[in-house]
This record gives structure tokens, C-alpha cells and sequence, in this order.
């Protein structure tokens, strides 16, 4: 990687380039292996999806037997969630926060390497599966008695189980070193609420997965008991109870989804202002919503059970909605920043205006499902599915492109292509809403998910070769983003601190930043400092 | 990005008009309920995508950056604030009580349903009668529930196995097949069914394997042509048990954890021989042997956890045939018959 | 913790405490879960809830009680080790964080001894799955626990810790009170209240 500055000396002897990756224990490598480790995994989640959709175009097992197919579902919604879409955004958080708040690394960089090299080897014996006799295949959600040793003798499960262990408590070890740093490594000046917004998305996120992802382990361990040790946890047939896994799971499942969709939601909020030249319209009620949201998500998860027959569906239904009003508020916070702003469309800013119009139909729909009677039809349809792809894809992953295009100036010192940018959000956002947007009305219409096939004569097949023909062009979008990336490593146009006039601290610094980040900072002022530095004649802060 | 907006603007509403996005015609008195409060919900969702996505389309054409001045620098306004907090609190009221109106009306129970029993298992139905009838599907021939239309039906639901899902979308309300442990009572769906027909419907909650394979058909008759029907509802008429000749060739076959002890049998060819099956689960099971497509000989079913029972099959020529569990037709129910 | 780590003193809670606050905030979390369907299983069971017909009762004595009280030394000592380098006594520390890992490890013992007594095992019906995965969780905490007491240990002979410098300490003394707490609410769990 080039640096536009001379970085001090960090190593007295000369270490190999690979040696020095592998043992880094500085935030910005480490943040940048979770990138390239999460994008990997997205490749191979993303196949899986093609494989999907591919059996899916027409009726009749054409490609993959059912055995395959479930495999490919679970192993596509496993790989997705836990080793791309969450780990990328601790990525670009151990890279971006502790630049953002000031700070010279994370508060335990050893303890953060090590919550990195743990993604690989949970995701390694995640996919080990594959290799004896067969990955996984009781869907993401692992439904018991579906995953006992009797209806799932395989060691794929086991495999399953024990990578996502790990993969947990990586992210819990992480989750400790992002709350520390932010609640102890602030740069002077810097208060709580003069933070950037991403950095308190990520502080809610980091809280969410601290208190929700030891009660998956716990849940999980013990249906590796039942699995190995003759437990009786889950199996209704030695006295379990079947529902248990399903409160567990969603437990954790329901903050989970917000630990995906926060930081996204957070990149967003730092891509309208800088590009609307507009500070954040409603910081503090913005601050108070996330905080909000992530409360409310410890008491919606039964929400995924409504038609197990077994929960009080008033109160979930309630709280479900509730959640609508924070993020409701969000939504009109960024309408208002846009409002009379001065609008540049670079593709950070397009894919984040993407977000802003695609996420609010998974919020819609989501909203729809929350209603307990709508739910009883949708449950388990390809509504659902729409769902959770549009707030997955249409929200997060979207902020993963959004977050890309914005720090990848910093991170490496260059400038992507714009036009190439343009392409790749075209595409997508094309590719996307045909893959997706049919799949509402096929659940509507009552196509069940995590089906291997479906009758010819049900009516689904059009709209099932529209997903299909949508899904091959997202995958083609992603050609243009890589050869993107690849020649402006190579060759792009150089950076400059601040290409974009950003408004945090991660612009005050070079690109990319010297190992201890900054050799002096601005003034903190406002959750704007650098902005502030540059407009210090115009504007007379209050 | 204008490009798109146009395409936009012309195939999302052709989508919209097609009808699909509505659910499919209600054929239940529930189901009526649920599709007046889907487009009440779907109203209100489709109000705030307009506005929103309205606004975010004028401030993108209208604010573009036309110079290098920079904008008023607005950071907030309370008032506006508590406006556009209050306006989805009372949308989301609205949706709130509104579904409780359609939960309380849909969850009511009659004392004179027809009480059917619902067994799903790995994977197919069984539909049971209080008559004692009762009728068994596999992948291959799903069953079709027989139900009185105009009178109240009342399913109990029941599995021994994983969870499924009872699922007609014409009905628009589904149910999970839960094996509950310990004396909890099983789950139960009533409905009305409104007009006679026959409805499709399929398992909604992933059980494994062949979860897509669990279809099946409620045949919904008027009140009186359903009574004549269970009077004599054409038992599908267990095929007869042959006696068996005292030296007739036997093969050995069992089956455990859906998987058969076995996937290569060989028999001698041009006389007639036995599978001796032993089921040594409370799953069921049978034998079947096809030649390609062709059935040659179908298995009565039988469910453990220790029931045997003896397939008489008739002489088949010298070659290779394929033997089946008509319920779990997986690799691990498949294997080679060779005659020889 | 590490070498270039630049620790910011700005008053208030050391990092490595806040770390391991947070870190125990988890744990609760953790144990919470299981205790969660502790009491799911047992307000589903049907028919008497303890130990599977044909096993002996639980009984506290003579293992389950003594032990209790053995780890509950073993905090206060734990506390009084604190309490001695905050004074700038390392001599002390030594004694007491010796004291304390001796305690630690006759509970394991104590513990391992119990299982071998109880009579029934872990896939002996529902209560047998959650004792086991109750205590064994615990009981691998403890052994954490222990780790961490010998790298103290080590430290403290090697004269690493004085009034000033020794958060160390402090962060594994939490962890250790911590233990000693989940291990109180599993003792009247299991052996009182079921
Ligand atoms: C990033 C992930 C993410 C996010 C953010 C959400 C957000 C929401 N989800 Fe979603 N959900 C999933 C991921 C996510 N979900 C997944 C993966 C599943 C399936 C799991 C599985 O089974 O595999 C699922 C399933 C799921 C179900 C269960 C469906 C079923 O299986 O039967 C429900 C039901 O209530 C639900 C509801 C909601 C609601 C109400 C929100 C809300 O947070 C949305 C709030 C946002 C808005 C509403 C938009 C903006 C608001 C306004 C502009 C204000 C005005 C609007 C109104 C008043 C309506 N979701
Ligand atoms: C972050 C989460 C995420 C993301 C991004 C995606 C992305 C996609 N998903 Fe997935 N999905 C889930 C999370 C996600 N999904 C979850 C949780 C489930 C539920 C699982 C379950 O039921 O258990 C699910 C289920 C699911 C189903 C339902 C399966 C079923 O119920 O039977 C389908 C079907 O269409 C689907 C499709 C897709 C498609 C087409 C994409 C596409 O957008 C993918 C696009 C990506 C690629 C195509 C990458 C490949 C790219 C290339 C090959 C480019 C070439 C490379 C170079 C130039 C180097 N997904
Ligand atoms: Cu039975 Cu799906
Ligand atoms: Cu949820």
C-alpha cells in the first residue's frame, strides 16, 4: 500500500510483506483483513444463491438434488449473515472508529487480531461440512427437532454448530474491544455526543452483540449436547421442548438483524450530510432512535413464531410495530438533510440514496408481517424472503457498496473510478429489485419458502425466471466493482486527505493514516471538527 | 439514475395491476378477514412508501449541486420533529388495533366443528376421520382432505416427527404441525370454507428432505354430498395379503433413521420372491420396486418401532430394478433390486 | 494490555476493567440463557422435577455444601490479595493468590468427586441434561478462573505488581466474584428452590 506521507518508523528490522499482514495487530490491517475475508465469503454465499435461484427458474430438480439444495440455502443465509454481512461492517468499523473518535488503535489490539483470525477458522468448519458428506442443511435458523442427531445424523451440523460457536464468541471478544474504545479512547474534546453517528450505530450495534450472542452460544451448545451427549434440551421425544430453540434463536436472532442494518443506517448518516453539504438534520434525536431500536429489539422475537401457536401475540405484535417509529424517524431526519442541501451523486452518494429507497420497502413489509393475522399467511412464504433480502441487500449490503466507495480513498490512498462506480449501482439496483420485488407476490401468492421445486402448474414459474434473470445481474454488477477496486490498487488517481471535503476525523489524517493515526488533531467542537476547520471563517459555530 | 426512475415509474405499477401483489381470493370466512386487513395494512404501507419515496425523488432532481455556495446550515427543528414522531405512532395504532379486531374474529371457536386429525410426518399427511377413515399421502400421490364446506372445520394438528406446517393459501392463514412433548395439547386451525372446490395447499415450514414434496388438496364439497362421501368415502382398498408359499426365496430388508439397513438386494430371477421389511422406527414405511418409471409392485405401509412385514413380489426378469420407500424417496430409501 | 497500546489515563475506570466489565456483562448473558431453559424444562416437566427415577436425591452434603463454602473462601481471599497490593504488600498478594488457586482447584476436585457420587448422567432424562450443563459450564468458568489465578500467580513472583500497577489483579479478582455469584444462584437453584 502507498502512502502519501512518510510513516514514522514502526519496525526496527524488515519483516516479509505476508509475515507482516498475519501478525499486524494495527487497526487499519486488521479492519481491512475483515473486508477481504468478508468479501470472499460473500463470493461463495453469493454462488450459492446462484445455484439457488438456477434450481429455482423453472419446475423440476434440473441442476441439484433436495439434499443439495437445502444445503445451499443454509450454507448461503449462514454464510451470508455471520461471515459477510457483520463481520464486514466490524471491518470497516475497526477501521473508520478509531480514527473517527481521535484515537491511535483500538483499546486491546491483540485481543482484536485475534477476534479476527477466528472468522476464518469458524467459517473454515462451517464449510468443512462440505467435505464430510455434507454442509448443514436445517436452514440458517437450525429449527429443532429438524437438527438432532435423528433427522440430521450428518457431522455437517456438528460442524455447523461448532464454527458458529466460535464465530460468536469472536464477535463477543470484538464487541468488548469496540465498547472500550469508544467509552474510553475518545480523542479530548470529544464528547459522547460530538461523536459521528456511525460511531454510535456502532457502539448500539457492539452493545446488541455483546448481550445477544452469548444466549445463541448457550443455545447452540446445548444442542451440540443433545446431538453428542444424549441431551434432551430440544427433542420433544426424551422430554424437550422443541420451542425453546426457537425463543433462543430468535433471542438472538431479532437483535441480530439490527446489529446488521445499524451500521449501515450509520454510513448513510455520514454519506448525506458530507454530499449534501448539510450537517445531520436531528443529531440528537438520531443518537436517541438507535438507542431506542436497540432496545426494543430484546422484546420482538417471538415475532418469528407467530404461528407455533404458542406465543401472546398482542404484545409482540405491538412491540414489532413500535420498532416502525424510531426508524420512521431516521428516514424523515435524512429527508430533512436532504432538503435544500447542495447534492453531489458519487456513487457512495447513490448507494446511499439506494438504501434510503430499498430499505424502507423491507421496512414496510416488515412492518406488514408484524401483524400477527397478515403474518399467518406470509409466515414462511417468499414474502418473507423478499423481506430479508431487502433489508439484508437493499439496506445492508447496499451500505457495504456505500461504505466502500466512501473510505476506500482513505484506506488506500486512491480514487475509484466514478463511472465504473455508476455501472455497478445501475446494475445492482436493477438486478436487485428484479430478483426481489417478484418474490413479495410469489409469497403472496403462497409460494413457500425453502422449497427444492414447485409445481408447473401453480403459477409461480414467470415470476420465478424474472428472480432468476435478476439474480445473474447483480452477479454481474459485481464484475465492474472488482476490476474497479483492482486497477485503482494498481493505478488509480491519488486521494488526497480529503477528497470528498468529509466532515470527521478520519479526513484530517493522511491516506492512509501513519500508524498511530494522527500526528495532531483539530479542534472538537461539534460532531463536525473537520468540517468546522474548513468553514472556521464562514460559519461562527454557537 | 433518470432512466431508471422512468422504468420505474412504468413497470412497477404494471406489477401492481397484475394483481399479484394482492393475496389470492379468500375462500374461507377467515380468510376474507385477513384479506380486508392485509389491504388495510398494505393502504397504510403503500401511503408512507409515496410520501417518502416522494420526497426523496423531488430532493434529488431539486437539489442538485448547482454552485460551490454552501447550503443554510439547518441542524434541527423540535417542532417538526414531534410531528413526524407523532404521525407513525398513530399509523402504527391504527395497525395495531385494527389486527386485534381481525385476530379476536379469526381465532373464535365453534362446539360443532368437524373435528379432522392432521398427522404430518417426514414427509407427507395423514388425514383422520372420526369415522375411523383415514387417508396416508407420499411424495409421489398426495392426499386430498375431504371437508364440508359452509360448516365450521376444526384441524388438530399433530406430528411425532419434526415441525411442519399446515398451509392453504387460499385460506390465507397457516399453522404449525408442532410435536409438542409431555400432554401439551396439540396445536388446532379452524375455518369455514365458503364455496366448494378444491383448494391446494403444502407444508410451510422446512422438515428436511422432501419438504417441498408435501402437498396435498382439501376438496371442499357441500354439506350433503360431504356426508354421502363419508358414509362410503371408497376406502382406498388395501390390496389383499397373498399367502405366501412355504419355499419361496426371502430377502431381509430394515430400515432405521429413514435409511434403508441396505441399498443392494438380489434376488433370483423368473419366480416370485419375499421382502421381509422390518420398520425399527415409529416412522412409516414402505417397499416399493419400479423398473424406470413403472411401478411393478407397491408396499402397504407400516410404522414401527419394531413391525414387520412380508412383500410378496411377483417373478421379474433377469436386470436391475429400483427399490423405494414411497414416503421418503431419498438416496437413503433407494437401492438396487437385481434379478438374476 | 499490549505494549504500544497508548492507554489514555483521563481518570474514571481503568481499560482493562471496563474490558473486563463488558466482557462479564456477556457472561451473565450467557448463563442466562441456560438458566432460561432451566426454567422452561422445568415448567414444562410433568411428574416429579429432580434427579431421574432410580438415582439418589440430591443432597448437599457431603460434597455440594462444603464446596459452596470453599469458593466463597476462596473470594475472600481473593478480595484480601486486592486488598494487600492496593497497599503495596506483594508479599501478601503472593500468599493470598495462592491461597485463592488452591481453593479454586479443590472445588474442581470437589465438583469432579460430586459427579462421580450423583448417580445418574447427563443424558438421564431432562433434569440430568441441565444439571450437568449447568454445573459442567460453571465449573469450566472456575477452571478459566484458575488459568488466570496461575498467571497471577507467576506474576506476582516474578514481583510484577505494586500499589499502583496491578489491574490485572483487579480485572481477574472481578472475574472470580463473578464465578463465585453464578455459582450461589446455581446451588439454591438446583439443590433448594427446584
Ligand atoms: C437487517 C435485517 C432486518 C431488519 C432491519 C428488519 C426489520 C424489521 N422486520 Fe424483519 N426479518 C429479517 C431481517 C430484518 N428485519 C429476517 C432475516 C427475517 C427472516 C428470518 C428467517 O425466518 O429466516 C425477518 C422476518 C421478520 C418477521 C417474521 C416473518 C415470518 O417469518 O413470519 C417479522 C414479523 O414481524 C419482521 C418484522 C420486521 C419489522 C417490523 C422491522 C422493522 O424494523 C422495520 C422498520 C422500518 C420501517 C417501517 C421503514 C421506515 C419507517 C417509516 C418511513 C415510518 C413510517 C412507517 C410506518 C408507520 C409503517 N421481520
Ligand atoms: C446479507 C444477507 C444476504 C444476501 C446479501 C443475500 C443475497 C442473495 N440471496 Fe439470500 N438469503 C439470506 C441472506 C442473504 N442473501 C438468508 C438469511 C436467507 C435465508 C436462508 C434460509 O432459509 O435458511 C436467504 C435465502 C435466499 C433465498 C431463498 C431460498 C429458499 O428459501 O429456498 C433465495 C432465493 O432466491 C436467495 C437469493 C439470493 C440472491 C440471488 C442473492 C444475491 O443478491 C447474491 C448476489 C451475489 C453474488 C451473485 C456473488 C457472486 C458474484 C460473482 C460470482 C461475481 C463474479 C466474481 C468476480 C468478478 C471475482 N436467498
Ligand atoms: Cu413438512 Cu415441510
Ligand atoms: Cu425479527
Amino acid at each position: 500500500m502507498a502512502t502519501t506521507t512518510a510513516t514514522p518508523g514502526s519496525s526496527a528490522y524488515e519483516r516479509s510483506w505476508v509475515l507482516d499482514w498475519l501478525t499486524t495487530v494495527d487497526h487499519k490491517k486488521i479492519g481491512v483483513l475483515y473486508i477481504a475475508n468478508s468479501f470472499l465469503f460473500f463470493f461463495f454465499a453469493g454462488l450459492l444463491a446462484l445455484v439457488i435461484r438456477s434450481e429455482l427458474a423453472v419446475p423440476g430438480l434440473q441442476f441439484v438434488d433436495e439434499s443439495t439444495f437445502n444445503q445451499s440455502f443454509t450454507m448461503h443465509g449462514t454464510l451470508m449473515i455471520f461471515l459477510f454481512i457483520v463481520p464486514i461492517f466490524s471491518g470497516f468499523a475497526n477501521y473508520v472508529v478509531p480514527l473517527m473518535i481521535g484515537a491511535p488503535d483500538m483499546a486491546f489490539p491483540r485481543i482484536n487480531a485475534l477476534s479476527f483470525w477466528m472468522l476464518p477458522l469458524g467459517g473454515g468448519l462451517i464449510i468443512a461440512g462440505y467435505l464430510v458428506g455434507g454442509a448443514a442443511a436445517g436452514g440458517w435458523t437450525g429449527y429443532n427437532p429438524l437438527t438432532q442427531e435423528r433427522f440430521s445424523p450428518g457431522d455437517g451440523t456438528d460442524l455447523w454448530i461448532m464454527g458458529l460457536a466460535v464465530v460468536g464468541t469472536a464477535s463477543i471478544l470484538g464487541s468488548v474491544n469496540f465498547l472500550t474504545t469508544i467509552f474510553k479512547m475518545r480523542a479530548p474534546g470529544m464528547t459522547l455526543f460530538r461523536m459521528p453517528i456511525f460511531v454510535w450505530t456502532v457502539l448500539v450495534t457492539q452493545a446488541l452483540i455483546l448481550l445477544a450472542t452469548p444466549v445463541i452460544t448457550a443455545a447452540l451448545i446445548a444442542l451440540f449436547i443433545d446431538r453428542n451427549y444424549g441431551g434432551s434440551f430440544f427433542d420433544p421425544s426424551v422430554g424437550g421442548d422443541p420451542i425453546l430453540w426457537q425463543h433462543l434463536f430468535w433471542f438472538f436472532g431479532h437483535p441480530e438483524v439490527y446489529i446488521v442494518i445499524l451500521p449501515a443506517l450509520g454510513v448513510v448518516s455520514e454519506i448525506l450530510p458530507v454530499f449534501s453539504r448539510k450537517p445531520l438534520f436531528g443529531y440528537a434525536a438520531f443518537v436517541w432512535a438507535t438507542i431506542g431500536i436497540g432496545l426494543l429489539s430484546f422484546s420482538v422475537w417471538a415475532h418469528h413464531m407467530f404461528t407455533t401457536g404458542v406465543v401472546f401475540l398482542p404484545f409482540f405484535t405491538f412491540m414489532t410495530a413500535l420498532i416502525a417509529i424510531p426508524t420512521g424517524v431516521k428516514f424523515f431526519n435524512w429527508l430533512a438533510t436532504l432538503w435544500r442541501g447542495s447534492l453531489v451523486f458519487t456513487s457512495a452518494m447513490l448507494f446511499a440514496l439506494g438504501i434510503v429507497s430499498m430499505f424502507l420497502i423491507g421496512g414496510i413489509s416488515g412492518v406488514m408481517l408484524a401483524s400477527a393475522p397478515v403474518d399467518f399467511h406470509l409466515q414462511d412464504t417468499y414474502f418473507v424472503v423478499a423481506h430479508l433480502h431487502y433489508v439484508f441487500f437493499g439496506g445492508a449490503a447496499m451500505g457495504v457498496f456505500a461504505s466502500a466507495y466512501y473510505w476506500f480513498p482513505k484506506m488506500s490512498g486512491k480514487l475509484l473510478n466514478e463511472t465504473l462506480g455508476r455501472i455497478h449501482f445501475a446494475l445492482l439496483f436493477i438486478g436487485f429489485n428484479m430478483t426481489f420485488f417478484v418474490q413479495h407476490m410469489l409469497g403472496i401468492q403462497g409460494m413457500p419458502r425453502r422449497i427444492a421445486d414447485y409445481a408447473p402448474d401453480a403459477g409461480w414459474t414467470e415470476m420465478n425466471l424474472i428472480s432468476t434473470a435478476g439474480a445473474f445481474l447483480i452477479a454481474v454488477s459485481m464484475v465492474p466493482f472488482v476490476i474497479n477496486v483492482v486497477t485503482s490498487l494498481m493505478n488509480g488517481r491519488k486521494a488526497g486527505d480529503d477528497p470528498w471535503e468529509g466532515n470527521t476525523l478520519e479526513w484530517a489524517t493522511t491516506s492512509p493514516p501513519p500508524t498511530y493515526n494522527f500526528d495532531s488533531l483539530p479542534p472538537i467542537r461539534s460532531e463536525r471538527p473537520v468540517f468546522d476547520l474548513r468553514h472556521r471563517d464562514e460559519v461562527p459555530h454557537p | 439514475m433518470k432512466q431508471l426512475i422512468r422504468l420505474a415509474a412504468v413497470a412497477l405499477p404494471a406489477l401492481l395491476l397484475s394483481g399479484c401483489i394482492f393475496p389470492p381470493e379468500p375462500k374461507t370466512t377467515e380468510a376474507e378477514e385477513v384479506r380486508i386487513l392485509f389491504l388495510v395494512i398494505f393502504a397504510l404501507g403503500a401511503i408512507v412508501f409515496v410520501g417518502v419515496e416522494g420526497f426523496l425523488l423531488y430532493a434529488v432532481v431539486r437539489y442538485r449541486r448547482r454552485d460551490d455556495r454552501l447550503p443554510v446550515q439547518h441542524h434541527g427543528n423540535t417542532k417538526v420533529e414531534i410531528v413526524w414522531t407523532v404521525i407513525p405512532t398513530i399509523i402504527v395504532l391504527i395497525l395495531f388495533v385494527t389486527s386485534m379486531f381481525t385476530l379476536g374474529s379469526i381465532s373464535a371457536r365453534s362446539d360443532d366443528a368437524t373435528v379432522i386429525e392432521v398427522e404430518g410426518f417426514q414427509w407427507q399427511w395423514t388425514f383422520r376421520y372420526d369415522t375411523g377413515y383415514e387417508v396416508t399421502g407420499t411424495p409421489g400421490d398426495p392426499p386430498a382432505m375431504v371437508v364440508p364446506a359452509g360448516v365450521p372445520v376444526r384441524l388438530v394438528l399433530r406430528s411425532d416427527d419434526v415441525i411442519h406446517s399446515f398451509y392453504v393459501p387460499a385460506f390465507l392463514v397457516k399453522k404449525d404441525v408442532v410435536p409438542f412433548g409431555q400432554g401439551q395439547a396439540p396445536n388446532e386451525l379452524e375455518f369455514t370454507i365458503t364455496e366448494p372446490g378444491i383448494y391446494r395447499g403444502q407444508c410451510a415450514e422446512f422438515c428436511g428432505d422432501l419438504h417441498a414434496d408435501m402437498t396435498f388438496t382439501v376438496d371442499a364439497r357441500s354439506e350433503a354430498e360431504y356426508a354421502a362421501w363419508l358414509e362410503d368415502p371408497g376406502e382406498p382398498t388395501p390390496t389383499a395379503q397373498p399367502s405366501i408359499p412355504e419355499d419361496t426365496f426371502v430377502v431381509e430388508l430394515s430400515a432405521e433413521n429413514i435409511a434403508f439397513s441396505t441399498h443392494e438386494l438380489t434376488v433370483p430371477a423368473n419366480e416370485p420372491f419375499v421382502i421381509r421389511f422390518t420398520n425399527l422406527e415409529s416412522v412409516q414405511h414402505n417397499v416399493s420396486v419400479y423398473d424406470n418409471e413403472e411401478t411393478l409392485f407397491e408396499g402397504q405401509a407400516v410404522t414401527g418401532p419394531d413391525a414387520t412385514i412380508d412383500y410378496l413380489i411377483q417373478p421379474l426378469d433377469a436386470g436391475e430394478y429400483t427399490f423405494i420407500c414411497d414416503f421418503h424417496p431419498i438416496a437413503e430409501m433407494t437401492g438396487t433390486l437385481t434379478a438374476e | 494490555m499490549s505494549a504500544q497500546a497508548p492507554v489514555r489515563r483521563e481518570g474514571g475506570f481503568p481499560i482493562p476493567l471496563v474490558g473486563m466489565l463488558l466482557f462479564i456483562s456477556s457472561e451473565v448473558m450467557f448463563f442466562g440463557g441456560l438458566f432460561a431453559a432451566y426454567f422452561n424444562a422445568r415448567a414444562s416437566f410433568e411428574g416429579e422435577w429432580g434427579p431421574p427415577p432410580g438415582a439418589p436425591e440430591l443432597e448437599i452434603l457431603p460434597i455440594a455444601l462444603p464446596i459452596t463454602l470453599i469458593l466463597l473462601t476462596s473470594s475472600l481471599t481473593m478480595h484480601l490479595g486486592v486488598r494487600a497490593i492496593s497497599r503495596g504488600n506483594s508479599s501478601r498478594l503472593r500468599l493470598w493468590l495462592v491461597v485463592t488457586l488452591g481453593l479454586g482447584i479443590l472445588f474442581l476436585i470437589g465438583q469432579a468427586y460430586d459427579y462421580t457420587q450423583i448417580g445418574f448422567g447427563i443424558s438421564d432424562g431432562v433434569f440430568g441434561t441441565v444439571f450437568y450443563t449447568l454445573t459442567g459450564f460453571h465449573g469450566a468458568h472456575v477452571f478459566g478462573g484458575v488459568v488466570g489465578l496461575t498467571i497471577l500467580t507467576a506474576r506476582a513472583g516474578a514481583g510484577q505488581f505494586s500499589a499502583r500497577n496491578h489491574v490485572a489483579v483487579e480485572a481477574v479478582s472481578y472475574y472470580w466474584h463473578f464465578v463465585d455469584v453464578v455459582w450461589i444462584a446455581l446451588f439454591t437453584t438446583l439443590y433448594f428452590l427446584r
